[in-house]
């Protein structure tokens, strides 16, 4: 069988794969990192955001072949006690209704605050609109992505090396 | 086929714990954390206080919780156990909530119609309380002081200079009568419920430890995967499975039912081995329905009205489509048979009924099934209906080995209990002062199922003389089930759309005119309120809108008014104001979250969703086509609560029906031009 090496929340992991399975299922079958959703497997829910390297990424449409030897950081690995201020700033305004998209709206937010720590509205929805909440709390996602820019410098992020 | 289980031997210690209904038949051997401390915590080594199906007190001072009524996102377990914590006076920070594994002795299960709160209020009161008076009794045996004299709070006992925690009297608590009518706080005297408190499940979720139905991992389970028919009536009348079995982690194919199963060594390899199949399909006898056809046969359906009394006659009429749950989480089921038991982990909303259901498919016992409800990325009356479950067990049966069903999102989409479409007829008659005489509503529904059609008809919210509806339906393959508000989806929008049109042509403003005849003096505050809030009457830049609507039923009252702007490319919802008066507010915050969810949902199906069927199955497919509000989509909301001492009401349902209404009626102020049907195409 095909094996590849990558980093997964900082750590070395190989995985025993055909190269053409998403990165989604190598995470939650193979790795059973199981905090990236399935939700659509056809790049249009947005539950399965991951970061690689610097960049959010639908892990259902990225092939193992392709992060092989890259950075790939999970909501598991996005801080090491749930410190991190988007997951601070979540639930200090108790965003989470059923909250199995959460997780992807919280990576697709970490990538937004990277890029801008001070994102404004049309940012928010230019960044934000590829993750679907089928309960529908954006307003709270829109107010806690705003919190967690406001009030926690992005400092404190597991950035893994 | 064989496979290696890493945790065969926790699953069997703990199937025989919970067969032989000890203390600790609750504990669960799952990755949940909560579960995974009580089971090897400290609870085993000394004593528990369990006086009743809702709550232990262990040795270590914590707080179990015992939660019956599954979460599929409208905080069940939060609320429930904020309820029973009330009563017993326990510090909330203590409290730890355990999912109740699927038994009778818990009564109804269920969460559907806005039920969980209002039939559980009672019962989990008086569990707490009957906790708290054994414990007080207990303490009040040991210091020689009459009951009266001691009070329970924050898991303490207290008596003058007595103290003790409740842990330390949980043993003698153990030993006394479970008291038949214990005595209910004061709600002025709550400290929990009412207070706004934060999901139990928050932080497991923001973390991603949270353990939702495709997260199971209690079991090492093969995935599945199945290939259905595209028509409602097929079959897949033949198969060829070489190039599936070609690919890698494939290790059967086989038919069941009308389809095919793919088992998996990954949930990848049976999606892939399932594309890989070559089928033909017999479309059976409904391959030619469409929604054009569905939607002529309902409007032939609708009779001539009689002759109508002396006055101004309003007409109209209006058309919903189907609409799918769509929920994130998309249908699976975890099942493993062996040893003449079955265990279960489903994300259903009806753990009690499936009980029965599950024994009889998988041919066990009853009392030898165990149904473990893990967390539920959404439910909308989807998972009210088990074929799913019922699914894997056939599947687990022919496996023989653990197995997890993981539907796609194609086929949550194509494979669902619908909401039913429905035509409208509505006819109203005012007198020469404006007000509505007469009141005349025929609906036809799509699709058979009683509870699925408008049930509320003939209790509008008005005194508007002589009211009548009368419904019928017309049969399609199409099925269908209850879809988050049921009836009042669709009578929701029909209903305050058309009062809003009588409005108008009494000439009047629409919310003054609503006044005019709502008899509820809390629907009259809401709505009161509600304008106000909202600058009811206030100008509004040009091109946009306001519009109201009212809405009541399940206990609660919620009133919307929305802004919407017309824009090049449609329509932009701008601002959102709502008032909802549920009577004691359990979770404040958990009240304006469903306000919140529900009014994206009813805003989504005025704008975006709907289901069409060609060729006697359904078109779309994932969130592409069935299209759904997105952040860039979603109004700023105000959420006003109204305070209140009534009983507490239904929330899961009541943000939803209005919606719609209030966004087609801000149009109709925008551009004065009425849409009809839902969702709405702008001319």
């Amino acid at each position: 069988m095909e094996h590849f090496e990558l980093k997964v929340n900082g750590q070395n992991v190989r995985v025993e794969a055909s190269g053409e399975m998403p990165l989604l299922w190598v995470l939650r079958d193979k790795l059973n990192l199981c905090g990236t959703k399935y939700g659509c497997g056809v790049g249009v829910c947005g539950s399965c955001v991951v970061l690689v390297g610097e960049f959010a990424a639908r892990a259902c449409m990225v092939p193992l072949k392709q992060v092989a030897g890259k950075s790939v950081l999970t909501i598991e690995g996005l801080s090491k006690t749930g410190d991190h201020p988007l997951q601070r700033a979540w639930m200090e305004l108790d965003v989470p209704q059923c909250g199995y998209c959460q997780a992807g709206q919280i990576m697709a937010a970490a990538a937004l605050l990277r890029r801008k720590p001070n994102p404004t509205d049309a940012d928010i929805d230019a960044a934000m609109s590829d993750v679907i909440c089928r309960c529908g709390t954006y307003d709270r996602i829109r107010s806690a992505i705003k919190l967690a820019a406001q009030g926690a410098p992005g400092s404190e992020e597991e950035v893994p090396a | 086929m064989s496979l290696e289980s890493v945790s065969r031997r926790d699953v069997l210690r703990v199937a025989a714990v919970a067969g032989t209904g000890l203390v600790l038949g609750c504990r669960l051997a799952s990755p949940d954390s909560h579960a995974r401390n009580l089971s090897h915590g400290e609870a085993q080594d000394g004593p528990v206080f369990e006086p009743n199906a809702w709550l232990k007190v262990l040795p270590n001072d914590d707080v179990v919780i015992v939660v019956a009524r599954p979460d599929i996102g409208q905080g069940t377990r939060t609320s429930m156990a904020m309820i029973v914590a009330e009563e017993l006076g326990v510090d909330w920070r203590k409290v730890k909530v355990e999912q109740a594994v699927a038994d009778r002795k818990y009564g109804p299960m269920g969460v559907g119609g806005s039920a969980s709160v209002r039939g559980s209020y009672a019962p989990l009161r008086r569990a707490g309380a009957a906790a708290r008076e054994m414990l007080v009794a207990a303490a009040a045996a040991k210091w020689g002081v009459e009951a009266s004299a001691c009070r329970a709070e924050n898991g303490v006992v207290l008596s003058g200079d007595n103290k003790l925690a409740f842990a330390a009297l949980a043993a003698d608590a153990a030993k006394l009568p479970v008291p038949a009518n214990p005595t209910l706080k004061d709600p002025a005297a709550f400290t929990i419920i009412g207070k706004r408190t934060s999901r139990v499940d928050n932080r497991d979720v923001v973390t991603g430890r949270a353990v939702f139905g495709l997260d199971v991992r209690a079991v090492k389970a093969f995935r599945a995967a199945i290939l259905r028919p595209r028509c409602f009536t097929g079959r897949i009348s033949e198969f060829d499975d070489t190039e599936a079995r070609k690919v890698e982690g494939v290790r059967d194919v086989f038919q069941l039912g009308t389809g095919v199963v793919v088992i998996g060594d990954t949930t990848h390899a049976a999606f892939e081995g399932r594309k890989r199949l070559k089928t033909t399909e017999n479309p059976g006898p409904a391959g030619k329905v469409t929604s054009a056809s569905i939607r002529e046969a309902m409007r032939a359906a609708i009779q001539p009205w009689p002759e109508a009394p002396e006055g101004k006659v309003v007409e109209a009429t209006f058309e919903l489509p189907f609409l799918a749950h769509a929920p994130m989480e998309p249908q699976n089921c975890t099942v493993w048979i062996h040893d003449g038991v079955c265990e279960i982990w489903a994300p259903t909303q009806v753990p009690d009924s499936l009980l029965g259901q599950a024994a009889r498919a998988a041919e066990v016992a009853p009392d030898k099934v165990t149904i473990h409800v893990p967390l539920i990325g959404g439910g909308f009356g989807r998972r009210l209906v088990s074929d799913f479950a019922m699914e894997a067990i056939e599947i687990a049966k022919r496996v023989g080995d653990p197995v997890q069903l993981v539907w796609s999102r194609d086929d949550d989409t194509r494979h669902d209990y619908y909401r039913p479409a429905s035509h409208h007829a509505l006819r109203a008659v005012l007198d020469a002062s404006g007000k509505p005489i007469h009141w005349r509503h025929q609906y036809i529904q799509a699709g058979g199922r009683t509870n699925a059609g408008p049930y509320r008809a003939e209790s509008l919210d008005y005194g508007f003389g002589s009211v009548e509806a009368r419904g019928g339906s017309v049969a399609t393959p199409v099925p269908t089930g209850a879809w988050r508000s049921v009836g009042h989806s669709h009578t929701g929008f029909v209903y305050e759309a058309f009062v809003d049109e009588l409005a108008t042509a009494a000439g009047q403003d629409p919310v003054a005119f609503r006044l005019a005849h709502i008899e509820d003096p809390r629907l009259r505050k809401a709505l009161e309120l509600c304008a106000e809030k909202a600058n009811w009457g206030s100008k509004l830049p040009n091109g946009r809108g306001r519009g109201v609507a009212c809405f009541a039923d399940y206990g609660s009252y919620c009133v919307h008014i929305v802004e919407a702007t017309m824009t090049k490319g449609g329509v932009k919802v701008n601002r959102v104001v709502s008032t909802v008066d549920c009577g004691i507010a359990i979770n404040p915050g958990g009240v304006e979250q469903q306000i919140l969810g529900g009014t994206v949902d009813g805003l989504s199906c005025a704008l975006r969703a709907e289901i069409t069927i060609e060729n006697g199955g359904v078109v779309e497919s994932s969130y592409r086509d069935f299209e759904w509000f997105r952040m860039k989509d979603a109004p700023r909301h105000e959420i006003h609560r109204i305070e209140s001492r009534e009983s507490p009401g239904g929330m899961g349902e009541v943000g939803v029906p209005g919606a719609p209404a209030a966004l087609a009626n801000a149009i109709f102020a925008a551009t004065g031009t009425r849409y009809r049907n839902l969702p709405i195409r702008l001319a």
